[in-house]
C-alpha cells in the first residue's frame, strides 16, 4: 500500500503539470476563440464555429494520438508531454470558448446599448462592461472543466507520458501477484484528495463572488 | 440653490436638439415617417404616445442606438446625417453631447456604484481618477446617494439605482439628456424620487427629450408636447393646452386610456 503510493505519487508532478498547462492553453486559447464565435461577420462567425466544431467533435484520445504520432514539421516531433499538454490544451480551448459564449449570451443587451450611448468605445465596452459578466457567469462552468482537465490528464498515459495514471498501470504490472488494483484505489484516493478541494474552492468563491455583486 | 452641479458651465452650455425629416423602417414595415421635432435649447420635450407608436425608436436615434434611414439629427453644432456611413468618430462625437438614461437602469453590475460614474469620465473625457470621483461624489450627494458611492448597484432600489444612472450620465456634462420611460418599471411612489431629480434638472435649464407615461410630469415640466401614433407625430404643442383639449381624436382616447389607469 505504501509502496503503491509513492509509486503513484511519483506521478503527481506531471499529471499536475499536464493540467494545469492544457488548462493555461484552453484559458487562452478561449478568448480569439469566443471574438471569432460572436464576429460582426458571418464568414468569420462561421469559420471559428466549424474549427470549435472540429476540436470537440473529435475524441481527446484521439486528438492525443494525431499529435503525437501524426504530426511533423521537418524533423521536428512532439514529445509525449507536448502532445499531451498541446492535445488537451486545443480541446479545452473550443470548450471555455463554448463556456465564454454563453456567458456573453446572458449579458443583457441593455449594458452594450447603455456603454454606447455613454461614449465607452468598443475596447472599453469589452473588457471593462461585457467581458467581466460573461466570466462571471461562465466562472461555475469553467471551474468545472478545470476538474475535468484534471482526471484527463490521465489520457496522457496514452502516448507515453508518466503521470499518476501510467505509473499505477507500471506498479501494478510489476507486482501482478501481490498488488493488483491497489495502486489504481491509491491513484483514485489521490485524484480525489486534490479534486474534492478544489471543488469546495470554486464553490467558496462562487458563493463569494455572488455576495458582493 | 448655490451652484448647479447639474448643467454644465460656459462653453458647453446645453444645446438645442433638431431633428428634421428622419425616417425608419424594418423590413417594410415604417416605424418613424419623416419625424421633425425642435427642442430649443433649456427646452424639454415630452414624447407620449401607445407603445408601437415609435417614439422609443426615435428616442435611440437621437444618439444612434438606432440607425435612421434619412433625415438628419442636430445637437447643437454638431449634425448627423442619415443615410450616409457615419464614421465612428462622428458617432462619439454625437453621444458625447447626449446623455440617455434607459427604463431598465443598465449600471454596470460588476462595477460598484462610484466606478460606474467614474469610469465612463476616465474614458470618455479623459479626466484624472481624483477628478472623477471628486464630480461623481458630488452629484451623488446632489441626489441624496453619496453613502451608496462603495456599494454595487443591485444594492440598491430601483428608484436609487435609477437616479445613480441619470448621475452617470450627467458627469460626462452631455448637452442635452434623453429619458426613455425612467419611471416605467418603478413602483410609483419610487418613481417620484427620479421625477423630483428630472424636474430640477429640467430647471436647471437641461435640454431633454422625455418619453413617458407620466402625465402630470408632462404637463408641468416639459413646454412641449409630441403624441406619436403608427410613426407618425399626430399631434404636438402646449402640453397643457393638449391635455385639456386635443385636437385628434386619437390622442384623446390615447390620453384618456392613460389617464384612467
Amino acid at each position: 500500500m505504501a509502496e503503491a503510493l509513492s509509486a503513484v505519487l511519483i506521478g503527481l508532478p506531471l499529471t499536475l503539470l499536464v493540467t494545469a498547462a492544457a488548462f493555461a492553453i484552453g484559458a487562452v486559447g478561449g478568448i480569439p476563440l469566443v471574438l471569432g464565435l460572436r464576429s460582426r461577420h458571418t464568414p468569420v462567425r462561421l469559420v471559428f464555429r466549424f474549427a470549435v466544431d472540429l476540436l470537440r467533435g473529435v475524441p481527446t484520445i484521439v486528438w492525443l494520438f494525431l499529435l503525437y504520432f501524426g504530426l511533423a514539421v521537418g524533423d521536428y516531433r512532439l514529445d509525449s508531454l507536448g502532445a499531451a499538454i498541446l492535445g488537451l490544451g486545443v480541446v479545452a480551448s473550443a470548450y471555455l470558448a463554448e463556456m465564454y459564449r454563453g456567458g456573453f449570451a446572458v449579458v443583457p443587451k441593455g449594458q452594450r446599448e447603455a456603454a454606447q450611448a455613454l461614449g465607452l468605445g468598443r475596447t472599453t465596452t469589452f473588457l471593462r462592461v461585457l467581458a467581466p459578466q460573461a466570466l462571471r457567469t461562465a466562472l461555475p462552468s469553467v471551474t468545472t472543466y478545470l476538474l475535468m482537465l484534471l482526471k484527463d490528464s490521465s489520457l496522457a498515459s496514452t502516448v507515453g507520458v508518466l503521470e499518476m495514471t501510467a505509473q499505477a498501470t507500471a506498479f501494478s504490472r510489476q507486482n501482478v501477484g501481490t498488488a493488483g488494483l491497489t495502486p489504481f484505489f491509491v491513484a483514485a484516493g489521490v485524484y480525489i484528495a486534490i479534486s474534492v478541494p478544489l471543488a469546495i474552492a470554486a464553490r467558496v468563491l462562487d458563493a463569494r463572488l455572488s455576495r458582493s455583486l | 440653490m448655490t451652484e448647479s452641479l447639474f448643467t454644465p458651465a460656459g462653453e458647453a452650455a446645453t444645446a438645442g436638439v433638431t431633428i428634421a425629416n428622419l425616417a425608419k423602417s424594418y423590413g417594410s414595415h415604417l416605424v418613424l415617417d419623416d419625424i421633425s421635432v425642435t427642442v430649443r435649447p433649456g427646452g424639454v420635450t415630452a414624447l407620449i404616445g401607445p407603445s408601437g407608436s415609435g417614439k422609443s425608436t426615435l428616442l435611440r436615434c437621437v444618439n444612434l442606438l438606432e440607425t435612421p434611414d434619412a433625415g438628419t439629427i442636430t445637437v447643437g453644432s454638431r449634425t448627423v446625417h442619415a443615410g450616409k456611413k457615419i464614421s465612428e468618430r462622428d458617432l462619439l462625437a454625437l453621444r458625447r453631447q447626449v446623455g440617455m438614461v434607459f427604463q431598465s437602469f443598465n449600471l454596470f453590475p460588476n462595477l460598484s456604484v462610484l466606478q460606474n460614474v467614474v469610469l465612463p469620465q476616465r474614458k470618455v473625457l479623459g479626466r484624472g481618477r481624483e477628478e472623477a470621483e471628486a464630480r461623481a461624489l458630488a452629484l451623488l450627494d446632489r441626489v441624496g446617494l453619496k453613502d451608496k458611492a462603495h456599494q454595487h448597484p443591485q444594492r440598491c432600489s430601483g428608484g436609487q439605482q435609477q437616479r445613480i444612472a441619470i448621475v452617470r450620465a450627467l458627469a460626462l456634462e452631455p448637452r442635452a439628456m434623453l429619458f426613455d420611460e425612467p419611471t416605467s418599471a418603478l413602483d410609483p411612489e419610487v418613481g417620484v424620487e427620479v421625477l423630483a431629480v428630472m424636474r430640477e434638472l429640467a430647471h436647471d435649464g437641461m435640454t431633454m427629450i422625455v418619453v413617458t407615461h407620466e402625465m402630470q410630469f408632462a404637463r408641468d415640466v416639459s413646454d412641449h408636447l409630441v403624441v406619436m401614433a403608427d410613426g407618425k407625430i399626430i399631434e404636438e404643442g402646449d402640453p397643457a393646452a393638449i391635455m385639456a383639449e386635443p385636437a385628434q381624436e386619437r390622442t384623446r382616447r390615447f390620453l384618456s386610456a392613460v389617464l384612467e389607469r
